[in-house]
């Protein structure tokens, strides 16, 4: 295993550098096309006849996207949206890697989608009559105050998105991609040592998803923020750090 | 405290404000959830400088009756008027709020927010004013509610009294015309019930107009000057402290008050 790493690190550094790219830019994008489409579908119902109508159309589009897309396997959608695209460009292929980012860019955002709405849903009314009753519209109340809290929440899921994708990139391999699998399938055609080779890139993988999940564990904890504040003013000169329990009602 | 009769829907044109007109005028007011009839035919006014209670037992649509008031329910029937003009129709929602302010029973501060920032959200998104304006506002406002050392605080980290304070100042930092309390304290400890009706009874003071859902009756009787009691969906009675404490006409405001 060891002579393998030795012989062909370079080829895995590649692998592993396409599938985090594909892996981070998949996330981030897929992300905020969850946000778009949670943000959309959240927006409460016009009172205008039109405009329901064509707020209802785009709920039935956007729907109809997030199930197709989590309905079919992210192997099957990278082969018909490249050989899709090829049949409509007269057999000229779109480039591998914008393929593999569009695929996992937009796989990903269907289940982000529901991820948003589910985390915007998930915020107590409470917090939009706290601000509409300052007189706030609806979109300033969303991304003032419900969308901070919801992104808060939504975070292990966004992780867990994360994680799936870094090992999800691994069937772009179908469309030629050179991602870490690709990169293995190659090492055991010219090694025939299948066992150590997958063993090792078992492990690469591992090392990867394990590194990211403690890397957003600590962002969240980061974001939570301490449980203290100072109270200013206060008598006692240097201002004294208060620490309190936290208490949620 | 108030500053009062800017027209709220003619952009800044001045109108002129009969001195006799109430600044809240409900007429006739009915609310229906499908076929549950909650108000029925509701008439009363808000003064400017009026503190008016509304009391009664639970169930009896107090909360609806606010809520008709900042539109945060559309009325079935009847009309609001606010400085004599007629707001009834939903779109003109958030107009009126930046006018009429609202404190909750559950606070609803900003979780993700401090609390100077609380405050400073609706007059740097509403009022368009600068950073340092609305936190100067938002100063002003934490320290007449006795908050304003609790500036970098969340919310989760204050006591229910203290959260209930802040929400007064965020409501206050939109120098509102008039304030409708909903039952501000029935979610509190019983020690810290205290705090927030002197709050209250400063702001009362100082001729702030409120409008107060409330169970305590001490408060409803050394603060207000009008008192209304509700049950079913319609106003019983209403009246002085002095007259609906101590000589309540109706059978059924006897019953109540001697509940409670
Ligand atoms: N959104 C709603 N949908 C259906 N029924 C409601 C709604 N809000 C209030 N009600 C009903 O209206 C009645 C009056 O409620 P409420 O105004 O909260 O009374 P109060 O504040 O006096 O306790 C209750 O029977 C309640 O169940
Ligand atoms: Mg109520």
């Amino acid at each position: 295993m060891l002579e393998i790493l030795r012989e062909y690190y370079s080829d895995i550094l590649l692998g592993v550098g396409y599938t985090m790219l594909v892996a981070v830019i998949g996330t981030l994008a897929g992300l905020l096309i969850g946000i778009l489409i949670g943000v959309y579908r959240t927006i409460p119902n016009p009172k205008n006849k039109v405009a329901l109508v064509f707020k209802k159309a785009g709920d039935y589009l956007l729907s109809a996207y997030v199930e197709v897309f989590r309905g079919t396997p992210m192997m099957v959608q990278a082969m018909v949206i490249f050989w899709g695209f090829a049949l409509l460009n007269d057999g000229k292929t779109l480039d591998v890697t914008v393929s593999g980012l569009v695929i996992v860019s937009v796989n990903t955002g269907a289940y982000m989608a529901e991820i948003v709405r589910g985390g915007i849903i998930s915020i107590d009314k409470g917090q939009f009559e706290g601000a509409h009753a300052l007189g706030l519209t609806h979109a300033q109340t969303m991304f003032n105050v419900v969308l901070p809290q919801a992104m808060r929440n939504i975070l292990p899921s966004v992780s867990n998105e994360f994680v799936i994708n870094i090992k999800d990139t691994s069937v772009l391999n179908v469309i030629g991609f050179t991602e870490l699998f690709f990169v293995a399938k190659d090492i055991v055609t010219q090694t025939y040592k299948t066992f150590q080779t997958y063993l090792l890139v078992a492990m690469v993988y591992f090392v990867l998803t394990f590194g990211i999940s403690m890397i957003l564990r600590l962002v969240e904890r980061k974001m939570d923020g301490g449980k203290n504040y100072k109270i200013l003013g206060s008598q006692n000169p240097d201002a004294e750090t208060f620490a309190r329990e936290v208490k949620h009602d | 405290m108030t500053e009062n009769s800017t027209p709220y829907l003619q952009n800044g044109a001045v109108t002129a404000t009969n001195a006799d007109e109430p600044l809240v005028r409900v007429e006739h007011l009915g609310k229906s959830f499908g076929d549950h009839i909650v108000l029925k035919d509701i008439d009363f006014s808000v003064r400017q400088g009026d503190v008016t209670c509304i009391i009664g037992p639970s169930g009896s649509g107090k909360s609806t009756l606010l809520r008709c008031i900042n539109l945060f329910e559309q009325p079935t029937s009847g009309r609001i008027l606010f400085h004599g003009e007629n707001v009834t129709a939903a779109r003109k929602a958030n107009l009126l709020r930046r006018r009429v302010g609202m404190v909750f029973q559950s606070f609803n501060l900003f979780n993700n927010l401090n609390v100077l920032h609380n405050c400073t959200l609706g007059p740097r998104k509403v009022l368009k004013l600068k950073r340092a304006e609305a936190e100067a506002l938002a100063l002003k406002y934490l320290r007449v509610v006795g908050m304003d050392a609790f500036v970098n605080a969340k919310p989760r980290q204050l006591s229910g009294g203290q959260k209930q304070r802040v929400a007064i100042a965020r409501a206050l930092c939109m120098n509102p015309e008039v304030l409708l309390f909903d039952e501000p304290t029935s979610a509190l400890d019983p020690e810290m019930v205290g705090e927030v009706l002197a709050t209250m009874k400063t702001l009362a003071e100082q001729g702030l107009t409120m409008l107060v859902v409330t169970h305590e009756m001490g408060f409803a009787r050394d603060v207000a000057n009008h008192v209304v009691f509700m049950d079913g969906g319609v106003i019983v009675e209403e009246g002085s402290p002095e007259q609906m404490f101590t000589s309540p006409r109706q059978e059924r405001t006897k019953a109540f008050l001697s509940r409670s």
